[in-house]
């Protein structure tokens, strides 16, 4: 079994956020909130980036045991095919979504690399921005999906705690902790050009966790100093499959995590996503958080066939509609922005030595 | 009269105005008129022409006095940067562009290698290029050896409020520069942008601490008042300033009357 990454268990750094994360700390909420507000203010103004995720397909080959898409549940297996996918965006866009996030499940053959691409190539041509949340892949494969317009992406690690993540992580390629670990360094190596990491809180002990991810976010911006990283806080909600999840998080301490992130990583993106409630969500805008997901479906084909009612992956908690959402940003003084990318910055990122490829550039320009 | 010459354009307010973070659209023009701005900033990114409610653009063109000046923000390479150059140009039939290439989109600084080669590129397409640079009076001379219509250092981090941190460097570079240099990013107050155009800035750039201010066209009219203070107080002549005071036994009594 091979060890632990040093900067995993390097702890230099990560006092200031072990201090904050502590309930009993000095520093109240109330205090973490107002910091964390100004700091968010500062970089990213009065606005919120919004994007929304589009399920390509449920096949899985892994045995996630708090998952309602595991390989040995009964639900429905399906993927969208080209015209499907183009129906989908199409509804998305009427929506005014243009940032999108494509899922799959883990690695298999229905689903699989060239399956993945394509569905990238196809919303590239739609879509303002597009990111993947699917399974590991390899270098070359990541570069080709950054060439194919797929500009992040996310893979969380679900818990940094190997004897966890190994416990429940009951079979499949998922079962590989360290490889998990390696992958998002995989993908800026690749050149993709952002990638957003997150805890599955819930899992395991989330102050450690969050010490983790934290040394994660911190070791791959030193190691990849393009990278674009942003940071999720997915908090496990009722399941398909019924999973009830052994160290649940509280609102208080859900908030206390994400004031904290954003007072040690004042200008990385931190994201929260409809598995929050409406109130929440609202709340949390601005304090903290300068991303969020709107009208998700987490069901394959949910934009476009809103009949079936299937079982998502999860359920969504804060189901408001684009224009609902929108109108309780605005309560806020918070401008809703659907666009905040455009496609000729797509392309694979340049290496960390780009100053090798000058000579090369004019062709390129 | 006292213009800002760029490129074959001339202007009397000698305040830029960046159009992102604001709280809506309504607001950021408000702020626009308030400041007297005839050149205003916009991101390519923010250009949204399939969602009129989502686009910065449109709304800025509708303004008859203000010149539009695209900025590739979000461009981490010259490619990119030329790349967007090139739509924004078509979109907005401006000659101007704001070659910002940050390859770290958490700090945002700008990569001089790559913000030359692009701004070398687009000169010499004709485009009038401004360049948002680091304080670095080398690169400035470099930039504008390549024919830049004017460099914009920043006066510190994007964002951060931090005022003219880097106005030593600043200092060298408008004394070398034969190209309006304007400060771009990190000023906070009014007096800053003050001191800037007392310092012999030809325009400054402002952008968070309006869209951030509680009352954004306030902040706007605070800043345009401030600009011109300063640029009138730069035209009039500061006093000189002294160190130290004139001694009553003069040092060189010994050298007698000077006949």
């Amino acid at each position: 079994m091979s060890s632990l990454p040093d900067w995993l268990t390097d702890d230099r750094d990560s006092a200031a956020l072990a201090a904050m994360l502590d309930p009993l700390s000095s520093s109240s909420l109330e205090a973490l909130a107002a910091e964390a507000k100004a700091l968010t203010l500062r970089r990213f103004g009065r606005t919120m980036t919004l994007y929304a995720p589009l399920y390509l397909s449920n096949y899985c080959s892994s045995g996630c045991a708090y998952c309602g898409f595991a390989s040995d549940r009964n639900t429905p297996r399906r993927r969208l095919e080209p015209d499907e996918i183009r129906r989908e965006l199409s509804a998305m866009k009427k929506l005014g979504i243009t940032d999108i996030l494509l899922l799959t499940g883990e690695r298999t053959n229905a689903a699989g690399f060239d399956y993945l691409q394509r569905s990238v190539e196809i919303a590239a041509q739609e879509m303002q921005r597009v990111s993947v949340e699917a399974f590991p892949m390899s270098i070359s494969e990541y570069r080709a999906l950054a060439d194919s317009g797929c500009t992040a992406i996310t893979i969380y690690q679900e818990t940094y705690n190997r004897e966890r993540y190994e416990a429940l992580h009951r079979w499949g390629p998922k079962k590989d902790f360290i490889d998990r670990l390696e992958t998002p360094a995989r993908a800026l190596e690749g050149g993709i050009k952002s990638v957003g990491l997150g805890v599955l809180l819930g899992l395991s002990d989330p102050g450690e966790d969050a010490l983790s991810l934290y040394r994660h976010v911190r070791h791959l911006g030193r190691t990849y100093w393009r990278a674009g990283i942003s940071v999720s806080f997915p908090r496990m909600r009722p399941q398909t499959g019924g999973y009830e999840p052994p160290f649940p998080v509280d609102d208080h301490a859900l908030a206390r995590m994400i004031f904290a992130f954003r007072i040690v990583l004042p200008d990385v993106e931190l994201v929260l996503s409809t598995r929050e409630s409406a109130a929440y969500r609202n709340g949390m805008a601005g304090l903290g958080i300068n991303r969020m997901s709107i009208e998700s479906r987490t069901t394959v084909g949910g934009y476009h066939d809103t009949e079936h009612n299937e079982k998502g992956q999860f359920e969504v908690f804060d189901d408001r509609s684009v224009d609902e959402f929108c109108s309780a940003m605005r309560a806020k003084n918070i401008e809703p922005v659907f666009k905040n990318w455009d496609p000729a910055y797509n392309g694979h990122a340049e290496g960390n030595s780009s100053i090798l490829h000058l000579e090369n550039r004019e062709q390129c320009l | 009269m006292d213009f800002l010459q760029l490129g074959s354009y001339t202007f009397s307010s000698r305040l830029i105005l960046g159009t992102g973070k604001f709280s809506n659209t309504t607001v950021m023009l408000e702020a626009v008129k308030a400041s007297g701005a005839q050149l205003v900033t916009v991101a390519l990114r923010r250009f949204n022409r399939e969602q009129l409610a989502d686009d910065l653009f449109s709304p800025l063109k509708a303004l008859p006095e203000v010149t539009l000046m695209p900025n590739t923000s979000g461009a981490s390479t010259a490619a990119e940067a030329v790349r967007a150059a090139h739509i924004a140009r078509e979109l907005s039939g401006s000659p101007f562009i704001k070659v910002e290439i940050h390859p770290n989109p958490q700090h945002l600084m700008p990569d001089p290698i790559e913000t030359y080669e692009a701004c070398r590129i687009l000169a010499k397409e004709g485009f009038f290029v401004m360049p948002y640079i680091a304080a670095d009076p080398v690169l400035a001379k470099r930039l504008e050896e390549i024919g830049c219509t004017s460099v914009m250092p920043l006066g510190s981090a994007i964002g951060s409020g931090q005022g003219l941190a880097t106005a030593e460097m600043i200092n060298i570079i408008i004394r070398e520069s034969n190209i309006p240099v304007i400060v771009d990013a990190g000023l906070r107050s009014p007096s800053e942008a003050t001191l800037a155009m007392e310092m012999g800035c030809g325009a400054v750039l402002v952008n968070s601490a309006v869209a951030v201010s509680e009352h954004p066209p306030e902040m706007a009219e605070a800043f345009a008042e401030a600009v011109a203070a300063g640029r009138k107080a730069f035209k009039a002549g500061l006093m000189p300033k002294s160190s130290s005071a004139i001694a009553t036994s003069p040092l060189t009594a010994f050298l007698g009357v000077n006949t």
